[in-house]
C-alpha cells in the first residue's frame, strides 16, 4: 500500500472534527469511505439496497461514535473500515438465519466461494497479496472476511481442525502484512 | 483462557470471524493487555487493506444526500409555556421547568442505562437533549449573559442571550408569527459581511422557543433573523433580514 503518514493525520483531524459534530468534516469522511463501505457491503450481501442500508447505518454510527476513536489504536482508516466490516457481517448473518439455510450447503452451493472472492478483489496489489498466500491460507481468510463466516463455520466446512484454521488465519494475516505493509512493524516483529 | 489462547484469537476477531462470547471475551483481554491491542492494531491496517481492495462500486448520490442530512443540526427547540413570560426576569422560574424536565430526563436515562446495547441511539439522543437543556439552564441562570432584543420590520418579542466565555447563547423567541407553510426562519450570526447560519426554527404559537447556540460570540456583531424554504433553511440568507440585533 502507498505511505500514508500525511493521509492518516489528516484523516484523524477529520474524526475529531466530526465528534465536535462538524458536518463539513463528516462529508469529506463520507467523500473518502462512502464508496469503501459501500462496495464492501455490496460484495458481502450481493444487494443494492442492503448494501445501501449499511452505508448508512455505517457512517451513523461514525457519527455518532466518533469521540470513540482513538488514534493509538490504528489509524482513522482502519477504524472506519472495520466498522463497515463489522456490520456488513452481521447483515450476512441475519441474512442466512432468515434464510435458514444451513451454512455448509449454501457454501456448497455457491462453489467456491473464497475463489470467486479473491478474484473480485479489484485492486491488484491486494489481490496479488492473497494470491501470494497457502490455498488453505486464503481460503480461511476470504471465507471469513469476505464470506462473513465464523472460524468454526468454516473449519466445519473444510473439514480440517479449528486450530487449524486459527494458525492459518494468523500465518496468512502476517503474510499479507509483510506483503502489503512491509514498513509496518507488528508487537513480534 | 492462557495468554497464547487468547492471542490466538486476535486474527479471527480482526476478520469478524469469532462467536459473540469468544469476541467478549478477548476484549476483555484486549482492555488489559496492551502487547495484544498493538498486534490487533497491526492486523486491523490489513483488514482494511482487504476492505478497500474491494471499492469499485459508486454508490447512488441519494444516498450521500440522505446521510449528510440525517445529520445536519436541527437545533433542539425547548418550547416553553408562554405563561413564563421568558425575560431574564423569569430566570429562576425557568430554572424550575427546566430542572424538572431534567429529573424526568435523568431518569430515563438511568432506566435507560440498566437496558442493552440497542437502546444506545435513544439514550444518545436524550443526554444531547439533556445536556442541551443543561446549557440553556445555565445561561439563563448566569448574571454574566448578555441579552440583546432583536427589532426589524415585523411585530416580535425576540431576544437573543449569550455569554461570551462559555460561548453558550440561545434565541428566546416568545412572539413571532407563523413564516408561511414551507418556510423557517433561519437564525444568522453576522462577522463583518460574512453571515453563518445558527440553525433554524419554525415558532410555535401560544408558547414562548428556545433555540440553543454555541459559538465563539466575540467574532460576531449581529444576530438576525431571516425567512427562508424550509425544512433546512439556506446557506446564505436569501433576503434582507426581518429582525436583527447587536451583539
Amino acid at each position: 500500500m502507498a505511505p500514508r503518514a500525511g493521509q492518516d493525520e489528516d484523516e484523524n483531524t477529520l474524526l475529531a472534527q466530526t465528534s465536535r459534530r462538524d458536518p463539513g468534516a463528516f462529508a469529506a469522511l463520507y467523500d473518502r469511505y462512502g464508496a469503501a463501505v459501500y462496495s464492501l457491503a455490496l460484495k458481502m450481501l450481493r444487494d443494492r439496497q442492503t448494501a445501501e442500508e449499511i452505508t448508512q447505518e455505517v457512517f451513523l454510527a461514525i457519527w455518532r461514535g466518533a469521540r470513540e476513536f482513538d488514534p493509538a489504536r490504528g489509524s482513522a482508516r482502519a477504524w472506519i473500515l472495520s466498522l463497515a466490516h463489522h456490520k456488513s457481517v452481521d447483515a450476512v448473518r441475519r441474512q442466512r438465519l432468515r434464510a435458514a439455510e444451513p451454512l455448509s450447503e449454501t457454501v456448497a452451493a455457491q462453489g467456491d466461494v473464497a475463489d470467486e472472492a479473491v478474484h473480485l478483489v479489484a485492486d491488484a496489489q491486494v489481490r496479488k497479496a492473497l494470491e501470494g498466500l497457502s490455498d488453505g491460507q486464503r481460503d480461511a481468510i476470504a471465507y471469513a472476511y469476505y464470506g462473513g463466516y465464523t472460524q468454526q463455520e468454516i473449519a466445519e466446512r473444510l473439514g480440517v481442525p479449528l486450530g487449524t484454521i486459527k494458525t492459518r488465519m494468523r500465518d496468512g494475516m502476517q503474510k499479507l502484512r509483510t506483503t502489503l505493509r512491509p514498513l509496518m512493524t507488528g508487537s513480534d516483529g | 483462557m492462557t495468554h497464547e489462547e487468547l492471542r490466538e484469537l486476535l486474527a479471527p476477531y480482526a476478520l469478524d470471524a469469532l462467536r459473540p462470547q469468544e469476541a467478549r471475551d478477548l476484549e476483555t483481554h484486549l482492555a488489559a493487555c496492551e502487547t495484544c491491542r498493538r498486534e490487533l492494531a497491526m492486523l486491523r491496517e490489513v483488514a482494511g487493506d482487504l476492505a478497500a481492495g474491494v471499492a469499485t462500486a459508486t454508490p447512488p448520490a441519494a444516498l450521500r444526500a440522505r446521510i449528510l442530512d440525517a445529520v445536519t443540526p436541527r437545533p433542539r427547540v425547548v418550547s416553553l409555556p408562554r405563561l413564563w413570560g421568558v425575560g431574564l426576569a423569569a430566570a429562576a422560574a425557568l430554572v424550575v421547568v427546566l430542572v424538572g424536565l431534567n429529573v424526568s430526563l435523568n431518569r430515563q436515562v438511568t432506566a435507560l442505562n440498566r437496558d442493552n446495547r440497542s437502546l444506545n441511539e435513544q439514550l444518545t439522543a436524550i443526554n444531547e437533549r439533556l445536556g442541551a437543556q443543561e446549557r440553556v439552564l445555565a445561561l439563563l441562570a448566569n448574571p454574566a449573559s448578555r441579552t440583546t432584543p432583536l427589532a426589524g420590520s415585523v411585530p416580535a418579542n425576540v431576544r437573543f442571550v449569550y455569554h461570551h466565555e462559555t460561548q453558550q447563547g440561545a434565541l428566546v423567541v416568545s412572539d413571532l408569527r407563523d413564516p408561511g407553510a414551507d418556510l423557517v426562519y433561519q437564525l444568522w450570526l453576522v462577522a463583518g459581511q460574512e453571515p453563518v447560519s445558527a440553525g433554524v426554527f419554525r415558532p410555535i404559537q401560544g408558547r414562548s422557543i428556545i433555540v440553543p447556540v454555541s459559538a465563539d460570540f466575540s467574532r460576531f456583531q449581529v444576530v438576525a433573523i431571516s425567512v427562508e424554504r424550509g425544512p433546512t433553511g439556506a446557506p446564505r440568507p436569501s433576503a434582507a433580514p426581518i429582525l436583527a440585533g447587536s451583539l
